[in-house]
């Protein structure tokens, strides 16, 4: 998932190695299922299986923003400007069209 | 079951009303110079910012499966059906990854479906075809669900209740051609704008019931202990309990591989593809994934509603009285708790859960017709209008298919249209997923790879029998002494045969075909940078 480097957009490899990191928690921490398949700890009257899985979600919802802002593209130089002025309605048609 | 409550049945009338008014009033919203542009009909101008995108990714992802299908999962087998969980969890991690370079790509190209990406990357009409028969073949029984969704609620509702088979199916056939009207005229705009409605109805529908119903039947302990009472019970029919509150040993490999197919299948969905490509820019897409499982916990909530129609004596004889449908289960759980003013807002999310999405499905699947076998194979020459009214047209006839696809096969789960629909999609995952980042495969490696894996995939669902049915029954097969999920082992066979192929091709020295794409265009960014045209 590394891109060419000597393409002005891409990033840094231990910015990409971080981010795969990030996310292959979040795939090992959910399918790996006999770690979670278990009623207790109970958090209330939830059992360890239900509690466990649904605080991934938050979690992932974290990790996803913390990899947004690692790469964003206000992130490198030279972009911060245009991303102010382009968050409305106006500028719909980016290019691209025929 | 001929009482149909007014109240209940007057609120949902008139919020469908709203929506069909949005709907047709959408075409005016964000006004394009010409709506018979592919972009326009077909991707809403391309233009849609974080906040759109974030409803109509909501509206696109989160359908009647979420509302009817899981929830029915879990009433009738347990934690089995919880693996919608983490499938929504790890869905959109693996999406951050690799749609801004189908994005980039596609806006560079002018590409509409990832069948046109296929295209240019390979040059292979072939493997273009196949990617797009795959998504339309596909989307139809995921459309099929949503009908599904619609008749649960009508069911209960005892609208339709008539014994004349048309009367019966009338109700739904209505709020059918209402949808297929709106989405001809508005195209995409219409259900990104009908999705606010939708998104309000089912946050309030959900919060309620999650505060609200649990306080009605006695509190979660009591919610838990019920179920997992009712779920250690002996089906008659299999001689082994209905299920279990925490997946056994023996489910775990099924639980995982449900999760991990449905993940990586999700964004091949020719509806998700479409989702992706509205977006005004690059940057939208990472934020969305950041910010949508904001839906996924509302999935894992609504999932538990099928804990509380099991631990509701009300509901469980309810769902007998029809024939054990436990799709009825949560209809049944909001008639028997909630005052009928909510009951009503409550089917009205449902039902408008289940239209939004079939609008964008039946969008995305006419976008592929029109694009890779009408204009591939019959039209070459065709102008941008008229591509643009074939696939109006089309939209029709996809939604007639998904029709079929509801009557024929059987309601026990309906999750299983959506997860037969995934063993085919997830076919197409190394043609575009790997074509984003290379292009080692060969194209017609690609093609056999596809091949093999949806016969096999196709044999092994048929030859599954489940829920009463001898065909078609299930999607979970023993595979090398493990149960999983056909489409991963589908799957893998189709990268196995890909790759050897590749291999063999090489050496053969098989002509590769022409790539119209260079790197830079995967990372291409028009807005905040300058144009980039193609």
């Amino acid at each position: 998932m590394s891109q060419p480097t000597s393409n002005p957009k891409s990033h840094r490899p231990i910015t990409w190695a971080v981010i795969t990191v990030l996310l292959l928690a979040a795939l090992v921490g959910t399918l790996w299922v006999p770690f979670y398949a278990r009623t207790t700890p109970k958090i209330g009257a939830f059992p360890f299986f239900y509690w466990y899985q649904l605080l991934w979600v938050p979690v992932v919802a974290v990790l996803s923003w913390i990899c947004y802002l690692l790469i964003r593209p206000g992130n490198r130089r030279g972009s911060d400007g245009h991303r102010a002025g382009s968050s409305g309605f106006s500028g719909r048609d980016g290019g691209g069209r025929s | 079951m001929s009482h149909v409550n007014a109240v209940s049945f007057t609120i949902l009338i008139i919020l469908f009303l709203v929506v069909t008014l949005t709907g047709f009033a959408a075409a005016r919203w964000r006004r394009a110079e010409d709506l018979l542009q592919m972009n326009e009909w077909g991707l809403g101008g391309r233009g849609f910012g974080t906040f759109v995108s974030w409803f109509l990714f909501g509206g696109d992802l989160y359908t009647a499966y979420t509302f009817i299908a899981v929830p029915a999962l879990i009433y009738g087998a347990g934690a089995a059906g919880f693996y919608a969980v983490p499938y929504t969890v790890i869905v959109f991690p693996i999406v951050f990854i690799f749609a801004p370079r189908l994005w980039s790509v596609a806006r560079v190209h002018n590409y509409v479906t990832p069948a046109d990406f296929v295209r240019g990357r390979y040059g292979s009409r072939g493997l273009a075809l196949a990617v797009a028969v795959t998504g339309i073949l596909a989307t139809m029984p995921y459309i099929a669900l949503q009908l599904v969704g619609i008749q649960a609620v009508l069911t209960v509702m005892g609208v339709g209740s008539s014994s004349n088979e048309f009367l019966k199916d009338l109700p739904l056939l209505i709020a059918f051609v209402i949808l297929a009207a709106y989405t001809y005229v508005s195209g995409l705009r219409a259900p990104a704008l009908t999705a606010f409605i939708k998104d309000v109805l089912v946050y309030v529908m959900i919060i309620v019931a999650i505060i609200y119903i649990p306080m009605r039947l006695g509190g979660w302990s009591h919610i838990f202990s019920v179920s997992g009472a009712h779920l250690k019970a002996v089906n008659p029919k299999t001689g082994k309990p209905f299920g279990s509150l925490v997946t056994a040993p023996a489910g775990e490999w099924a639980y995982a591989t449900l999760a991990l197919g449905s993940a990586l299948a999700l964004f091949m969905y020719p509806h998700a593809i479409t989702g992706v490509l509205s977006t005004k820019r690059r940057d939208v897409i990472r934020r969305n994934m950041a910010i949508l499982p904001a839906y996924s916990l509302v999935l894992g909530l609504v999932a538990l509603l099928g804990y509380m129609a099991l631990a509701s004596p009300a509901v469980r004889t309810g769902v007998k009285a029809h024939d054990s449908n436990a799709q009825l289960s949560v209809p049944l759980l909001f008639q028997h708790m909630f005052p009928s003013w909510f009951a009503g807002i409550g089917f009205s999310a449902i039902v408008i859960g289940a239209l939004v999405p079939a609008a964008i499905m039946s969008i995305a699947a006419a976008n592929l017709f029109t694009r890779n076998i009408y204009k591939e194979f019959f039209r070459r020459n065709a102008t941008a209008r008229h591509e643009t009214k074939v696939a109006q047209f089309v939209s029709l006839i996809v939604k007639l298919g998904a029709l079929l696809f509801a009557l024929e096969l059987s309601k026990t789960f309906s999750i299983n249209l959506q997860l037969l629909g995934g063993i085919w999609i997830l076919q197409t995952f190394p043609s575009i997923v790997a074509g984003l980042y290379t292009r080692w495969f060969h194209r017609w490696a690609l093609l056999l790879g596809w091949a093999a894996a949806m016969v096999y995939g196709t044999i092994q669902a048929y030859r599954t029998p489940g829920g009463g049915q001898a065909h078609f029954g299930a999607s979970s097969a023993p595979v090398f002494g493990q149960t999983m999920y056909i489409a991963i082992a589908a799957f893998v066979l189709n990268l196995v045969v890909a790759a050897v192929l590749t291999l063999v091709f090489r050496a053969l020295k098989l002509p590769e075909g022409a790539d119209e794409t260079q790197p830079a265009h995967y990372l291409a960014d028009p807005e905040p940078g300058e144009a980039v045209d193609a």
